[in-house]
């Protein structure tokens, strides 16, 4: 499979294995920061652990808190290496912002590819994110 | 994203440094999600409740307090994680309540009006329609945009401060007027809409609409401020919605047509069965509660009065809380009218300043928590220990209460 692309909003690269989900998403209330393990119950993946990761999901929701609840899982070193979304999620941009200025952490942002485009990606599969080209592809 | 001279200035330190970090803040989000410029606002409301900004939270706030900054603009505040006049009565442990002072005082420091309420807009914020505000709390901006005809994004966590000191937000998003035409439509085909509906059909919508702005059509004439901020809260609580286009009431909205521009939208049916489904996956247990919550969002002073001709006369069961959340103002009129004294002789509590979805349940104790709010009973399921049930005020009151 080709590269995906959508568009860089928090600039960067990383790598890592990817976390995929198909349901809206949330750390507020929906991450523990103290290990970086998915709580909530109405996600497809509870119980997996986003630190490291490139995270996939189509949505935020929910409480306007999520960027803090992003920047302590970052304070604690539990955070993902990057992000990939579907349409905007303003928690995860300011989230990973205030991360690169606080924390000195780079934690790359793409938007703009649908869960149809994505589901491609597998559990767990090797794939690497460039947010300067907007390009997210398997390894 | 283009800026002025002054602003530039204020980027390059001539501000002072919390302008200045604030400025990175601004221009680093307002690039992202491409931005072109950054425009007025008339008011702002932050975050500053330890639950849910942590340390790090901690951190973010202070640094704004001790380099310098000032809020621009009138800017309310979310309620606080501990109820701070008499959290030493609920069980609050000293170090938390540490944290939370923490963020009070740096909050303070900055200028900020101390209402500590999600409804600030029942309280003590009241920008007019087609005002620019930079609001945090998601069920607040659904109101501002939906009901009040202002223009506000989601303003999330450090964002909020940032835009408060510096009197400016980013334009994107919803204060773009082709960012604010409806995309789908939900048609409401009941009627007799009890307490429980209005926050079900919320999370419907919430749940369905996805990124598309909704217009909601068939709602009763009747219906109260009161009962579109807890069916906003709803919405914003299961999906990303920060506006619904409701007809007749929200201003430059007379029909669906001028909702969606002219457009034939998807529509969506709201139906009985609908509302049961969300009614059956927000409850999660069939256990006694030990404790029952109601005021997410806070309730009104009217709301308060309602709650106590239903408590009047009751006692609360024995092995069972009940909190009722709300603003210290409501809280204020509701001791001066009698109303506070009907609802604590049941045995029930008034809480103000806090609220119960961002105050320490789970470290208090409480496995099982029973609600009206579709809100509360998501965000507290999602951290996945407590169990939560949501049932109508008339059903929780049949079952708790004797």
């Amino acid at each position: 499979m080709g590269p995906m692309r959508g568009r860089g909003l928090v600039k960067g690269s990383a790598e890592g294995r990817a976390l995929v989900s198909k349901k809206a998403f949330t750390f507020a209330h929906g991450v523990d920061p103290q290990t970086g393990s998915v709580t909530d119950v109405r996600s497809d993946i509870r119980g997996m652990n986003v630190k490291g990761r490139i995270l996939f999901y189509p949505f935020g929701k929910g409480s306007t808190t999520a960027s803090s609840w992003f920047l302590e899982t970052v304070r604690l070193g539990n955070h993902p290496a990057g992000i990939v979304t579907e349409g905007v999620d303003l928690s995860a941009v300011i989230g990973s912002t205030m991360a690169q200025l606080i924390y000195k952490k780079s934690i790359p942002v793409v938007s703009g590819i649908p869960r149809t485009v994505y589901s491609g990606i597998v559990n767990g599969e090797d794939v690497v994110l460039d947010a300067t080209k907007g390009e997210v592809r398997g390894k | 994203m283009h800026l002025d001279s002054s602003q530039e200035k204020l980027l390059h330190g001539e501000g002072g440094e919390a302008k200045q970090f604030a400025m990175e803040i601004v221009t680093k989000v307002g690039d992202a999600v491409g931005a072109d410029s950054l425009v007025p606002i008339k008011s702002a409301h932050v975050l500053a409740h330890y639950s849910s900004l942590h340390d790090a939270g901690v951190e973010v706030l202070e640094r704004f307090a001790d380099s310098g900054g000032k809020f621009a603009v009138p800017t309310s505040v979310d309620p606080a994680s501990i109820d701070l006049q008499n959290w030493k009565s609920f069980g609050i442990p000293e170090e938390y309540a540490h944290q939370q002072f923490r963020l009070c005082d740096a909050y303070a420091k900055m200028g900020g009006m101390k209402c500590w309420t999600c409804v600030q807009y029942q309280v003590c914020n009241f920008p007019k329609q087609g005002e620019t505000v930079a609001w945090a709390e998601s069920s607040a901006v659904v109101f501002a945009n939906s009901v009040l005809g202002c223009r506000s994004n989601k303003i999330t966590a450090g964002m909020d401060l940032a835009c408060a000191v510096l009197g400016l937000t980013p334009k994107f998003g919803m204060l773009e007027n082709e960012n604010r035409v409806a995309k789908v439509s939900f048609k409401l085909g009941i009627r007799d809409l009890d307490d429980l509906d209005y926050r079900s059909i919320g999370f419907f919508i919430g749940r369905n609409a996805g990124a598309r702005v909704p217009v909601l059509l068939g709602l009763p004439g009747s219906i109260s401020s009161d009962q579109i901020k807890h069916l906003g809260a709803g919405a914003a609580a299961a999906g990303p919605v920060t506006m619904i286009h409701l007809p007749g009431i929200t201003p430059g909205t007379s029909t669906a047509s001028d909702a969606a521009a002219g457009e034939e939208l998807e529509e969506i049916e709201v139906t009985r069965s609908g509302l049961d489904d969300i009614k059956s996956d927000l409850n999660q247990t069939s256990e006694p509660p030990d404790l029952v919550a109601f005021g997410v969002p806070h309730l009104s002073a009217g709301e308060l009065g309602e709650l106590a001709k239903m408590l009047e006369g009751r006692k609360l069961k024995a092995g069972v809380k009940m909190y009722a959340y709300t603003s210290s103002q409501a809280y204020d009129m509701a001791q001066r009218t009698g109303i506070a004294s009907t609802i604590e002789r049941s045995g029930a509590r008034i809480t103000h300043s806090t609220d119960a979805e961002i105050s320490p349940l789970r470290k208090l104790g409480f496995k099982t928590v029973m609600t009206n709010s579709a809100k509360l009973a998501e965000i507290v399921s999602s951290e996945g220990e407590i169990k939560m049930r949501y049932s109508s005020q008339k059903d929780i009151m049949a079952e708790v209460t004797r």
